[in-house]
């Protein structure tokens, strides 16, 4: 067996058991292929993409020519660029809200006691972990007019006379949409406060019991304070997650009917692979991860309120 | 309290149920106006259809074969990795922490224009090695992340003891943090293996033949582009292409539940 090259003895002479962490070239050593994988393929796209956005390029050719700052010129005064953010907001906010309420709720629920408790729980994780295409799938077929089960129900118990059309006209497409991102990822924001849920101390609950503290009270008291950390974490990661969202959009509408539902990733893509332009895709992404960005900045400055009344 | 918890859940399940109905009724119960819940007849028709007539094997088997291939390297870096991150010092560790969630944060059309262009100059465009790749990008800032997490948790006793007894920090590591990890490495080997199974929009991108494409996209192709879209074969695919999924929970239900949520609210 090999001797280590510090004597192991003084590392534990000084507290009870700390490993010696000087060991900086073998552990810059561990992480380099994670460092090399990065550089390759998410550092280098990135600035890349930076790059990319200077130019007219065509893609199938990809022969390009300098423009500068031609591409941003064009997407500030073109016409598509303000209706795809406008949607992508009015997307982010109203899937957002559902699957915070609806998260919050169903960990609420699934923190009693009930009968076959892990399978509820597993259950509910599924929308979460299954293909965007099968979810996609499933719901064309729910939404389908004529034979869509949906539509048959909501006939049958005289919500609607006639039947809907889900997904190909406004605003029942955003709608929609917005219904089904918020069915496929709300067991994220679930998973992360029954989480937390499950270590806030029984005896606050008590407490207030004792104090007279009604089931809302003790909820919006004891809960909901505990619940806070979580649920800001949560919530900036799900608002960058959706915005930025293009799959479950790109395949439930491809973003109409016309343009009535793209959001700016499938407004990139657009110009990327079906306009053939991938510096002006590039440069709408630029400005994309801009956005994010100012988001997170303001986010992470915003002062939270202190705790309690 | 139970029947409401369990309506809800029933609701939120029901898709899924809905397609698996679906996917054993005959073609003609498919198209009755009013349609039906439970199917008359329960066939399997629409799965040997899918598996006989279609190239649907050969998706399957290209995604497979991609999602073990990310799996495999993204659980042998991210382990290296966590493992350095959990237990070592160097200038640039904490930056380092926080570059991994940040890369989780970019938009996948950001990345995917360059990562088109790098594998096309590379000269694998259009290959399961340029997939496997690709899926490894954003399949290990989430593994290093969860197993960072999980090992930080491991006490540092055992290790410093194997250390006295003279091993050096590689052996220690294997002998010591890999067994007591395994957990959390199940755990992540899953996420990654169905985050690269999910994957739709690099699949699309970097891939144009019928040979390599995956499940994601060979499935929406397949069935989209024809005229009449045929949705009992949509949902035998739907079902198929579910099943790592369903397995995984199975086996792994707890594990999830726990290693999720660990790795997701704590810093």
């Amino acid at each position: 067996m090999k001797m280590t090259i510090d004597h192991p003895a003084s590392g534990l002479r000084r507290k009870s058991v700390k490993l010696s962490t000087r060991y900086g070239v073998l552990g810059a050593l561990l992480i380099a292929p994670s460092i090399l994988l990065f550089c390759i393929v998410i550092i280098y796209p990135l600035v890349s993409a930076i790059y990319l956005s200077l130019f007219s390029i065509y893609t199938p050719t990809l022969q390009g020519r300098w423009v500068g700052l031609g591409n941003y010129a064009q997407l500030i005064s073109g016409r598509e660029f303000w209706p795809s953010l406008w949607n992508n907001l009015v997307w982010t906010i109203g899937t957002l809200s559902l699957q915070v309420f609806f998260g919050v709720g169903l960990a609420l629920l699934l923190h009693q006691n009930i009968v076959f408790r892990s399978l509820a729980r597993s259950l509910v994780l599924f929308p979460y972990f299954v293909s965007t295409v099968v979810a996609v799938l499933i719901w064309r077929w729910l939404f389908n007019d004529l034979y869509g089960v949906l539509n048959h129900v909501m006939l049958i118990a005289g919500l609607i006379d006639m039947p809907l059309d889900w997904l190909g006209s406004m605003p029942n497409a955003m709608i929609s949409v917005i219904l089904v991102g918020a069915w496929k990822y709300f067991p994220f924001v679930v998973i992360s406060v029954l989480a937390r849920l499950q270590t806030i101390p029984e005896h606050l609950y008590e407490a207030a019991s004792m104090d007279g503290a009604g089931w809302w009270a003790r909820f919006w008291d004891v809960t909901m304070p505990q619940l806070r950390e979580v649920l800001a974490v949560v919530i900036l990661l799900r608002a960058i997650w959706d915005f930025k969202e293009f799959d479950l959009i790109y395949l439930m509408t491809g973003g109409g009917p016309v343009t009535s539902t793209q959001t700016l990733p499938l407004l990139v893509y657009k110009q990327a692979f079906a306009l053939n332009e991938m510096g002006g895709a590039s440069a709408i992404a630029v400005v994309m991860m801009l956005i994010m960005l100012a988001f997170m900045i303001l986010y992470m400055r915003d002062p939270r309120p202190a705790e309690g009344k | 309290m139970n029947l409401v918890a369990w309506t809800v859940v029933f609701v939120v399940a029901f898709p899924l149920l809905w397609m698996i109905l679906t996917s054993v009724k005959q073609q003609s119960e498919l198209f009755q106006i009013p349609p039906t819940f439970l199917p008359e007849m329960i066939t399997f028709e629409h799965y040997f259809t899918l598996i006989n007539e279609t190239p649907f094997l050969t998706y399957f088997r290209n995604s497979l074969v991609i999602a073990l291939a990310t799996t495999c390297v993204v659980i042998v870096i991210a382990t290296l990795g966590a493992h350095s991150l959990a237990r070592f010092s160097f200038p640039g560790r904490e930056r380092l922490a926080q570059l991994v969630l940040f890369t989780y944060l970019l938009p996948s059309v950001v990345l995917i224009i360059p990562l088109y262009l790098l594998m096309v100059q590379l000269g694998i465009a259009n290959t399961l090695f340029s997939l496997t790749l690709a899926y490894t990008t954003f399949a290990l800032p989430f593994a290093l992340w969860l197993l960072r997490s999980f090992m930080l948790g491991i006490p540092q006793d055992l290790e410093a003891a194997a250390l006295v007894d003279g091993a050096s920090r590689m052996e220690a590591f294997f002998d010591v943090i890999l067994p007591q990890a395994l957990p959390g490495i199940i755990s992540t080997a899953l996420f990654s293996f169905i985050l690269a199974w999910n994957e739709y929009l690099y699949a699309m991108v970097l891939v144009t033949t019928e040979e390599i494409r995956p499940l994601t996209t060979g499935v929406m192709n397949m069935l989209i582009t024809s005229y009449n879209i045929e949705w009992s074969l949509l949902m035998a695919a739907s079902v198929m292409m579910s099943l790592p999924v369903i397995v995984g929970f199975a086996l792994l239900q707890k594990q999830l539940t726990r290693g999720f949520g660990a790795g997701g609210v704590k810093g």
